[in-house]
């Protein structure tokens, strides 16, 4: 096992290489100068080519880049350009809420959307099954932005019970995790049914039922566990879209998370903090990758052998 | 058995919440209905757009919340980059001199100052009664540190260009001979030549303790030390700023024991935090949303002038538009009321210069009034009867593409095909700062607003002929040396009334030389619980808060 995590570490490294290179590339390739953003629209030529040379940008590209390679490796990801933090001091405090509502969010999304599934597999064709489905459904259709919006009209305007925007409790959670699951509940409500239809099918679960196995163990031990797998690959990518910040429910719920954070930086080209947080988000999926990978080998040893 | 009871209970359920929806709406517009005999929501003179019918609401607390749509980027007031961030550092630092509600000049810091006739020297006789929040005493050593802060170069701050002017040799120029302090409160600016926005700018210069400056340097953005009505406490980027109440502030102590600026950018949920109280007050208010607050009883909208002009520049260099009489024509084809209808439901002006009434110096001209036949004429005078085809650039915005929409709809009466091309707005910069022989615009939808609410601010950058690109932004290409004599004498003299002379000559020859389409000035608009007085947005969309009071 620890062979195995091993060499799945080892074989992501040059990929982290090759990914840090076109996140730069593409910094550089995308119209927009940055300098000119910064020294706004009635600068003159001059002042333009004074930030432009402040910040680096009158360098070679190549040059530029390597001087990139050696921050990222000395733990210098360089300033920001809107303001005089680093981009270290502007990123950081943007995790604590993008972790907390992915936890929250992929929490219940999970326990619901596994649930609605194994029901609806189970009580195929009947009305509970429709009921499942009908909810599965709505999530995924409803808009998020809309949906948001609506939860705040009807339990903070109307009924008053939770706060519209900001962070202070956990009741702040409640609403923001709400938006940003429904749709992946939906997801794997509908995945965990069709995978879970196949393994009630099969033969091993016949032979289980015929040797006398109580339905519940049937159904939990037999045939669930064999959907597993399936199940967690869905939760993994999901969770590697949340812990890349929700656009959406941050800007509904005034979030100041990471999908914010990459917006805004984007429309103001402050390129060095774009190119930190692509290359985190892209180091988060590689990890999630990996952690899901691992688990594999937990619920089925034939993985580890190969 | 057990499932159909599960069924008929989800059903229940499904019912109860249909029926409370109902039971809402209901509430709803009971509400309205009541309002609507009690309340205005006629646009008012006063300033209201909607006035509460509950004028005597009191708050709960004693602590203001602001919810704002931008976000406050910096509290370092040298290095600003928007006006959330200056309305945000206003409530911690002083300047020498700030605009009143009127936009008229008045002392902060400084008590009186006095300009030399040739306009060079400026005297400022600063208070004696005040202290920075750290205790340490302000005076006009704390100025000169200030300054020299910001023209340091290595402290690479945004206001270091207001004092320093680059040559193209790439040369500097400082725009301050000298600075001097005869005694502890008297500060003496020496102007290396006549620059008449010099008072306005020091609207924007904030002073900082020079220990605190001494102790954090540039970190000071996280530390701010001033001597305003708050004090700092706290500010977390992209989320909120706080402060609270200097009680040994020098002017008059606020009235509120905190404010918090709250940074929510979706609009919806801006309005639903003033309806639930979250919020006291919330800035802008889209026009879309007004109607949602529109049944409250203890909710004002207020609309206001702003700096903001907007426009679609015409670029003097083609062919057809190099003819005065297409430009005029293309103006008498839009119908500005129409504009300022579909695009602010009303809420903003038709322009009535090159510039919005408040900027100083400006001087209604004569409209060009939504007139086709007039503007078919002059086509037809011009010899493009039949047409001509021309680009128009913008932002992609949902808004900004339905004011282009607009303008091709328009111009499509007398025959112009024009092809509306929105982008990215970095892309759209990109484009239009190219040499002039590059040049591919045709017209910019495009607006602008003078932060210190100067003729020349308004101007310069976008006329003068020097600022065609890929110097600044004159994409009209419109150069006019009677112009630039014009804007260069109004910039040199300090002289009100023969300023206003030559700005009000300026508007005049380039309202009819019509290098753009004139199309409207937006009005700012701003919603607060009823109990809210003294907090109000200021024509450059900046809000002020420091003498905020909450009815108890």
């Amino acid at each position: 096992m620890g062979r195995y995590v091993a060499k799945r570490v080892v074989s992501t490294l040059p990929l982290i290489f090759v990914i840090s290179f076109l996140i730069f590339m593409f910094m550089h390739l995308i119209p927009g100068d940055p300098a000119r953003m910064i020294a706004g629209q009635d600068a003159t030529k001059e002042d333009v080519a004074v930030v432009r040379e402040q910040l680096g940008l009158d360098k070679p590209v190549l040059t530029q880049y390597k001087d990139y390679m050696k921050g990222i490796f000395s733990g210098d990801m360089g300033m920001s350009i809107k303001n005089n933090k680093t981009v270290a001091e502007t990123i950081v405090p943007r995790f604590g809420p993008t972790i907390l509502l992915t936890l929250s969010s992929i929490t219940w999304a999970a326990l619901f959307g596994i649930g609605l599934g194994i029901i609806s597999a189970v009580f195929r064709g009947k009305p509970l099954d429709y009921l499942g489905m009908i909810i599965a459904i709505s999530g995924i259709s409803i808009p998020g932005f809309w949906l948001g919006l609506e939860m705040i009209q009807i339990f903070s305007v109307h009924l008053g019970l939770l706060p519209t925007a900001g962070l202070d409790s956990w009741r702040s959670y409640i609403l923001p995790s709400l938006t940003m699951g429904a749709g992946i509940m939906a997801v794997l409500a509908r995945f965990t049914r069709s995978s879970m239809l196949g393994s009630l099918r099969d033969d091993y679960v016949r032979t289980a039922r015929a040797k006398g196995q109580t339905e519940g163990k049937v159904i939990m031990k037999h045939a669930f566990k064999n959907s597993s797998i399936e199940i967690i690959t869905i939760i993994g990518l999901q969770i590697g879209g949340l812990l890349s910040g929700s656009v959406l429910a941050e800007t509904v719920f005034s979030i100041p998370g990471l999908g914010r954070l990459l917006v805004d930086s984007i429309n103001f080209r402050d390129y060095k903090v774009v190119q930190a947080l692509l290359l985190f988000f892209a180091l988060e999926y590689i990890i999630i990758n990996l952690v899901v990978d691992v688990l594999y080998g937990f619920i089925n040893p034939r993985v580890r052998y190969e | 058995m057990k499932r159909k009871k599960l069924v008929a209970l989800a059903l229940v359920g499904v019912m109860a919440l249909s029926l409370a929806a109902c039971g809402n709406k209901e509430e709803k517009s009971s509400t309205k209905s009541e309002t609507k005999t009690e309340g205005t929501t006629a646009k008012a003179e006063d300033g209201y757009l909607i006035k509460a019918s509950n004028q005597d609401a009191k708050s709960k607390d004693n602590d203001l919340v602001i919810a704002i749509e931008g976000s406050v980027s910096s509290l370092d007031p040298a290095n600003i980059p928007d006006t959330n961030a200056i309305s945000a550092t206003r409530g911690i630092y002083d300047t020498l001199v700030k605009f009143n509600r009127d936009l008229e000049l008045e002392g902060s810091l400084a008590e009186k100052w006095e300009i030399s006739d040739d306009s060079l020297t400026y005297t400022f006789h600063l208070r004696k009664d005040v202290k920075f929040h750290d205790g340490t005493d302000f005076n006009a050593q704390a100025i000169v540190s200030n300054y020299e802060r910001i023209i340091d170069k290595e402290n690479n701050l945004r206001q270091r260009r207001t004092y320093i002017v680059t040559n193209a040799d790439g040369s500097e120029k400082n725009r301050i001979e000298s600075i001097e302090t005869p005694d502890d409160y008297t500060v003496v600016y020496k102007l290396t030549e006549a620059w008449a926005p010099f008072i306005n700018r020091l609207t924007q210069f904030c002073v900082i303790s020079p220990k605190a400056l001494e102790e954090h340097g540039n970190a000071i953005m996280n530390n701010p030390v001033g001597t305003g009505a708050f004090k700092f406490q706290e500010w977390e980027e992209g989320d909120h700023t706080t402060m609270v109440k200097n009680e040994d502030y020098w002017g008059e102590v606020p009235s509120v024991d905190s404010v918090t600026i709250r940074e929510v950018p979706e609009a919806g949920s801006r309005t639903a935090m003033l309806q639930t109280g979250e919020a006291d007050f919330i800035y802008p208010i889209p026009s879309d949303q007004i109607a949602a607050v529109e049944g409250s009883d203890d909710i004002n909208v207020h609309i206001d002038d702003s700096n903001i002009m907007r426009y679609v520049t015409l670029n003097m260099n083609l062919p057809e538009l190099s003819d005065v009489k297409v430009r005029q024509a293309m103006n008498y084809a839009i119908d500005k009321e129409a504009y300022v209808q579909v695009m602010y439901n009303g809420n903003a002006k038709v322009a009535t210069s090159l510039v919005p009434s408040i900027i100083h110096g400006y001087q209604e001209q004569e409209a060009y009034t939504y007139d086709l036949e007039k503007a078919k004429e002059l086509m037809k005078e011009a010899g493009y009867e039949d047409g001509f085809k021309l680009t128009l650039w913008g932002d992609n915005t949902s808004q900004e593409i339905k004011g282009m929409t607009f303008v091709k709809q328009q111009l499509e009466q007398i025959n112009i095909d024009v092809e509306v091309l929105p982008m990215e707005p970095a892309t759209v910069s990109d484009k239009i700062y190219v040499d002039k022989d590059e040049a591919e615009i045709n017209m910019w939808y495009v607006n602008w607003s003078a932060s210190d609410f100067t003729m020349d601010g308004s101007l310069r950058s976008l006329l003068y002929s020097t600022m065609v690109p890929p110097t600044s932004a004159n994409t009209a290409y419109y150069e006019n040396p009677e112009f630039d004599a014009l804007l260069d004498d109004g910039l040199h003299t300090a002289d009100e009334s023969e300023q206003k002379d030559y700005y009000a000559k300026a508007q005049k020859m380039a309202w009819e030389a019509a290098p753009w389409l004139f199309l409207g000035n937006d009005e700012v608009l701003y919603s607060t619980k009823s109990y809210v007085s003294d907090v109000y947005v200021l024509p450059d969309g900046a809000f002020t808060f420091s003498e905020a009071k909450l009815a108890q």
